[in-house]
């Protein structure tokens, strides 16, 4: 093989190590099996490196190559989806370095490497894992360097310095094309995540759902009000309305289960000053979104339900940022048609037939609707009902039965559930309402954190006059719930996070544990909102408040002229690179002299000496001569002889003075 | 003493027997001042091996020849050790190495062996023959020809092995003035038959060796000298560019030069004069360059700026 064709042993070594750094994060997503690969790969190539082994043949790499596409398939189910096509291009990523032969090889695998490191980004777009990317390009991109140093044989560390300057230095231009570059639309859709499971609450209720949601301590959104936080009992996150209860679980009333003239949200009459805020979910994969009470969206795409909740028309695969206006106040359908009061007050014939005829009793003793609410919360509270993270099994038939009168321990569920049935039974319109319930307020952004165990279920009963009102059975059960949220709740019992024995969350109480996560939660809600979430709108309005009105001129104009504005102090330091040193002044005074010559017609050739130069002049103008020669001769001495003595240079500079050819003394 | 009279006057002395070639004369006497050996290269007939005689001789030089031929062995040259049956014991019988000024003649006849055998002398001073080193005579010079590497039946040097010779000279035709005067005297069959006269010797050629180490040379010239270096290592033209021990070696011919020339400084008339014997057998052109190493000299002379802009 031709020299120039080889892979240096510092380019291989590196190629080897970035394989294995972007191999690093995708390894909780893919088979165990594929990094054995890279080990086996990785191996083979450095044996064939000492000249033990050989490459692989023709065969060899077909059965790897049929035994790949199997793996996968066996692996995942499918060849198609997000995650096995990732895991098929890194295992092709690593069998392709057992063939790593000469340096287009090498360059197919370092350009490969690129690609493989942002493969990552369809899947998380953490702070965290954006700095472990640019990492990864430093690697890869010393790789790529290393290939071009021939010379170096050995592996060399200091390859890696001068790739994170070239990196460095791209970083100027990476944020002119990231603020500036027009945001296309996407030309292909990513396959969808069809492996990974869906987050957060889902569509319907069981009970014992959310007190398995309750166990996990991963942000659910974060929220950034505009002025004041509302007190943490009032921050009531509506995510999803249970109107439907259908053998022993509850769930949302789909588009199609609404007859057409329902499907219109009723006029509000808003009431009080409302609430602006934004929302920063993390992904569900789901659609719903979650808002305070009586929200309106700010942003197409997402609409309003008959039943007051949010929901996007598109899945949530990525962090999702979303403007809500509030207004607590709200009276909500003060009106309820006919439908819709038959479908909130429909219960399963014969389930929970106890409970329904405790409920029945209670009510006839009541005498108001707003009484019997109080006297069933009263139930709540008086009788011994324990809450709980850990809550019995409950029967699918007759489970409210059970959970009534028998093992009175249960979960937010439970009371949301319970308390919904007895309602209906009593003939007023109820629903549980799912969603999250109060919030951590960090300090350092004024954001409210709302974490996966701040999950929570409520009821809403419609009360003539005053429409729909939130009543959390809860509260009743568990005070401390509403103030001071699950931690508290469930703090004798120390269920708390039970699963996640490492979540910083756990260490709270642990001052500068609880500063570091605070503050790196604020980081992340900043990364959020201006990276993550900087789309075409959000750059739309960025420009338009940077250079006014908008026109295709003026965009290219900014494109080009921002562009110029970083690469010109490149062009310029690598321009003047290239004079290595300045000129000594006697050197500057003597070339003056050979341009003054040049001009009048007589140009000192490149390679001429001072001498030989001085001897064409004399021969094509004797005119000049004598006082040429002289100064050549001073200026001769000066630069190459030792010791210069003052008085030449004095000489020089007198001969200086006196040489002054003008094209008229020509002949 | 004066050096330039002494030296004009064995030029003219070598010039007897090698009529118009006095820069090549000059310059072959700069690369033994210089303490270096001489690669004299051109076609046959053109008066190599006179010139290497004329030179052994006004340096008063005790000199060899050897005719380097393909089944020459290493022994032939270095000397070999022999059974003396009156005494019982070996005795060294050196080789034509251990002389002042060895003349090699046709040096790319032979095998690589045989011519590694003799580098090795060149680069060390001494040779290694059955465990034994001995010190070669100082002065110890080789002046060595060789045909052009086109020619059949040659081993050519490779690059690592010409850069052992400082300067590598090509003497070219006579100018038709010299070649006329060639004719005539032997057409009048009146050649002076009298020995060249030794015109340096021993103590004067010590002196010569010893000045050139006190020449001085400017910041402004060793600018130029490396810009001739970077040059010729960043330039598409060169697949290999000069080497320190050639830059070295450039400085070296050049402070040398100045001395032949009774200066005490270096100036790039010195460095101009001797870059084309000393530079073009180390420079190799790149895959797609047309020119030979003396065409490559040239465009380095004529691409480097004397004077740094």
């Amino acid at each position: 093989m031709k020299m120039l064709q080889q892979v240096p042993r510092n380019a291989l070594a590196w190629i080897i190590i970035s394989m294995f750094t972007l191999l690093a994060p995708h390894a909780g997503r893919i088979p165990v099996w594929i990094m054995l690969i890279y080990l086996f790969a990785a191996l083979w190539r450095i044996q064939v490196y000492r000249g033990h082994w050989s490459f692989p043949g023709r065969w060899v790499k077909l059965v790897m190559i049929v035994s790949g596409f199997a793996g996968i398939y066996l692996s995942f189910g499918s060849l198609i989806g997000l995650e096995p096509t990732v895991a098929l291009l890194l295992t092709a990523f690593a069998l392709k370095l057992i063939e790593l032969v000469s340096r287009k090889d090498a360059y197919v695998l370092i350009f490969l490497g690129y690609f493989v490191c942002i493969t990552e980004f369809l899947f998380t777009q953490d702070l965290l894992m954006v700095l472990y990317s640019l990492l990864n390009v430093i690697i890869v991109t010393t790789a790529l360097v290393a290939l071009h140093q021939p010379g170096e044989h050995r592996f060399n560390r200091k390859t890696m310095r001068l790739a994170g300057v070239m990196v460095l230095q791209a970083m100027p231009l990476m944020l002119v094309l990231f603020f500036l570059f027009p945001r296309i639309g996407p030309l292909w859709t990513v396959p969808v995540k069809s492996h990974t499971a869906k987050t957060g609450m889902s569509d319907f209720m069981k009970p014992g759902d959310i007190s398995k949601l309750s166990q996990s301590a991963d942000v659910a959104f974060r929220v950034q009000f505009e002025g004041e936080i509302p007190v943490k009992s009032q921050l009531y996150w509506r995510g999803l309305v249970f109107s439907k209860l259908e053998e022993g679980a509850w769930s949302n009333l789909g588009y199609f289960d609404v007859p057409a003239k329902e499907r219109r949200q009723q006029e509000v009459v808003t009431k009080g000053e409302p609430l602006n805020y934004s929302i920063i979910m993390e992904p569900t994969q789901q659609n719903w979104l979650f808002g305070l009470r009586y929200a309106t969206p700010d942003r197409p795409g997402i609409l309003a339900a008959p039943d007051f909740r949010l929901y996007s028309l598109v899945m949530i695969e990525d962090e999702f940022q979303y403007q809500v206006r509030s207004w607590p106040q709200a009276q909500l359908e003060t009106e309820l048609s006919d439908w819709r009061r038959e479908v909130e007050l429909r219960l399963p014939d014969n389930d929970n037939q106890r409970t329904r005829q405790f409920a029945s009793t209670l009510r006839a003793q009541a005498g108001s609707d707003e009484a019997f609410v109080d006297a069933v919360l009263q139930h709540f509270n008086r009788e011994p009902f324990v809450y709980t993270l850990q809550p019995p099994l409950l029967p699918d038939v007759d489970g409210m039965d059970v959970f009534m009168f028998d093992s009175r321990r249960g979960f937010c569920e439970h009371y949301a559930y319970a308390f919904t049935v007895m309602m209906r039974a009593a003939g007023i319109p109820a629903r549980v309402v799912a969603g999250y319930q109060g919030g951590e307020i960090n300090p350092v952004n004024k954001t409210v954190i709302v974490h996966q165990f701040d999950a929570h279920a409520w009821a809403e009963v419609w009360l003539p006059e005053e429409g729909w009102v939130r009543v959390d059975p809860t509260a009743s059960v568990a005070p401390q719930r509403i103030e001071m949220g699950l931690e508290e709740a469930v703090a004798a019992e120390g269920t708390f996070l039970s699963d996640s024995p490492l979540s910083p969350l756990r260490y709270r109480s642990i001052r500068w544990i609880n500063q570091l996560r605070l503050r790196y939660d604020a980081l992340t809600y900043q990364w959020q909102s201006w990276v993550v979430g900087f789309d075409g709108q959000v750059q739309f309005q960025l420009l338009r408040d940077v250079f006014g009105e908008i026109s295709a001129g003026r965009f290219a104009a900014a494109l080009i002229g921002t562009w110029a504005l970083v690469l010109l102090p490149v062009a310029i330091s690598l321009l003047r690179r290239r004079e290595i040193r300045p000129q000594r002044p006697l050197d500057r005074e003597y070339l003056k002299v050979c341009e003054r010559l040049a001009n009048l017609g007589y140009p000192r050739q490149a390679g001429e000496s001072a001498a030989d130069y001085a001897a064409r002049i004399s021969r094509e103008c004797p005119d000049w001569a004598e006082s040429f020669n002289r100064l050549t001769g001073l200026y001769t001495e000066l630069a190459y002889q030792t010791p210069v003595s003052a008085a030449s240079e004095q000489q020089f500079h007198q001969a200086l003075r006196q040489f002054r050819p003008r094209k008229g003394r020509e002949r | 003493m004066q050096i330039q009279a002494v030296i004009d006057a064995a030029v003219a002395e070598v010039g007897r027997v090698l009529l118009g070639k006095e820069a090549q004369i000059r310059l072959a006497l700069c690369c033994l001042f210089a303490r270096g050996h001489l690669l004299i290269e051109d076609l046959p007939g053109m008066g190599k091996t006179t010139l290497s005689h004329a030179l052994a001789d006004v340096l008063g030089l005790s000199w060899k020849r050897v005719q380097f031929t393909s089944d020459l062995l290493p022994a032939d040259i270095l000397g070999v050790s022999v059974y003396e049956s009156n005494d019982g014991s070996f005795s060294f019988h050196p080789g034509p190495i251990f002389t002042q000024l060895l003349l090699a003649d046709e040096i790319n006849r032979t095998t690589p062996r045989t011519q590694s055998a003799l580098l090795e002398a060149m680069g060390e001073g001494q040779v290694t023959v059955e465990g034994e080193t001995r010190q070669l005579p100082d002065p110890f010079f080789v002046v060595a020809t060789q045909n052009p590497i086109h020619q059949s039946g040659t081993y050519p040097l490779p690059e690592s092995q010409l850069d052992r010779f400082l300067m590598r000279l090509e003497l070219g035709y006579p100018h038709a003035k010299a070649e006329r005067e060639m004719f005539q005297r032997q057409h009048a069959n009146s050649v002076d038959r009298t020995p060249l006269r030794c015109c340096i010797d021993r103590e004067q050629l010590d002196t010569i060796r010893q000045a050139g180490a006190a020449v001085h040379a400017s910041d402004n010239l060793l600018d130029y000298l490396q810009r001739l270096v970077a040059y010729t290592r960043e330039s598409p033209e060169f697949a290999v560019g000069l080497s320190p021990r050639g830059a070295l070696a450039l400085l070296d011919c050049a402070r040398t030069w100045a001395v032949m020339h009774n200066r005490g400084h270096v100036v790039p008339e010195d460095l101009q004069m001797v870059l084309p014997s000393v530079a073009s057998h180390r420079l190799v052109p790149a895959g797609d360059y047309a020119g030979d190493g003396a065409a490559l000299v040239a465009l380095l002379q004529r691409n480097v700026d004397v004077i740094r802009a």
